[in-house]
């Protein structure tokens, strides 16, 4: 009987097959799973214009700076000719009126001088 | 180690296409992943089929094993190994799923009979008992009536391949087979 029973055991327990798309399922999950792992090369070629974006604008920042400091100085400059300008005016004008109290001056004196001698 | 193949019917020649397989499947070879499934799915597959009682969770946890074989190639030394991490990975795998049922609704006899190869039966309605009396051991013993008669390993390999010590798997098979002998005597006397 113990005989009997193991064998019936042996013919009931024959390996059965799964069902016909078990294993097309199974590497199709195994491929979708294995996909992110391929993604970061992917990334890379996306990571190219981003760079490019990137020293874009920093080079167009660099230029706003140049042109600003180059505007900035020409103010400086002209600031500076301005004033000097100014200063020039001041020094013509300030010579004008030492000539005219000069001319003012001898002009009192000579009218002294001639009403004395009358 | 000895490990009993038969449920893979391999020979000496596709053991050694086998272990080729599993050289180029560790070098990232799908087409040689699929061989592997294919070698062993049957195996795998019976074994989840019949500790768990029905096809679809079955199916799901051989996928989980397969998975996981693909994340552990690297580790597999030849194809004996697989053999033997295969069995242990879907019986332990099993055990701890039926654990964390609270209490586990066993399929109805109808479907018990597609547990067994409806082709290879020389009686019928024997086997149709013998699949549903499986279903009323416990877990650890339907493990190791499985590996026994499904799988054809001996007591030694069995302790092996369940972590259990060969006198537990010795006392398993003995109580198990007394309470088969006993149910099939009450249902076919």
């Amino acid at each position: 009987m113990k005989k009997d029973l193991e064998s019936e055991l042996r013919e009931a327990l024959r390996p059965v097959a799964p069902s016909a798309d078990f294993t097309r399922r199974l590497i199709a999950q195994m491929e979708a799973k294995s996909a992110p792992a391929a993604a970061p090369p992917r990334a890379r070629p996306l990571a190219r214009p981003l760079w490019w974006v990137s020293g874009l604008a920093a080079s167009l920042l660099i230029a706003l700076g140049v042109q600003q400091h180059v505007r900035a100085q020409r103010e400086l400059a002209n600031g500076l000719e301005a004033r000097r300008q100014v200063l020039q005016a001041l020094h013509m004008t300030s010579q004008k009126l030492d000539l005219a109290y000069e001319a003012v001056k001898h002009q009192s004196s000579s009218l002294l001088d001639s009403e004395s001698g009358a | 180690m000895a490990l009993a193949l038969r449920s893979i019917n391999l020979n000496d020649s596709s053991l050694d296409y086998l272990d080729q397989q599993l050289d180029r499947a560790r070098a990232g070879q799908s087409s040689a992943i699929a061989v592997l499934i294919r070698a062993h799915q049957r195996s795998v597959y019976s074994l989840a089929l019949r500790m768990l009682g029905a096809r679809e969770p079955a199916e799901d946890l051989a996928q989980d094993v397969f998975m996981q074989m693909s994340d552990h190639l690297k580790q597999i030394e030849s194809n004996q190994h697989l053999v033997f991490w295969l069995r242990k990975v879907t019986t332990h795998k099993a055990i701890d799923q039926l654990r964390h049922r609270a209490r586990i609704e066993w399929t109805a006899l109808d479907e018990n009979q597609a547990i067994s190869d409806p082709t290879e039966h020389r009686d019928p309605l024997l086997q149709r008992h013998l699949g549903a009396l499986l279903q009323n051991l416990t877990p650890d013993a339907r493990a190791v009536v499985l590996l026994r008669y499904q799988e054809d390993l001996d007591p030694t390999d069995i302790a092996r391949t369940l972590d259990m010590p060969i006198n537990t798997v010795k006392s398993h098979l003995k109580r198990s087979l007394e309470s088969l002998r006993e149910r099939l005597e009450e249902v076919l006397p």
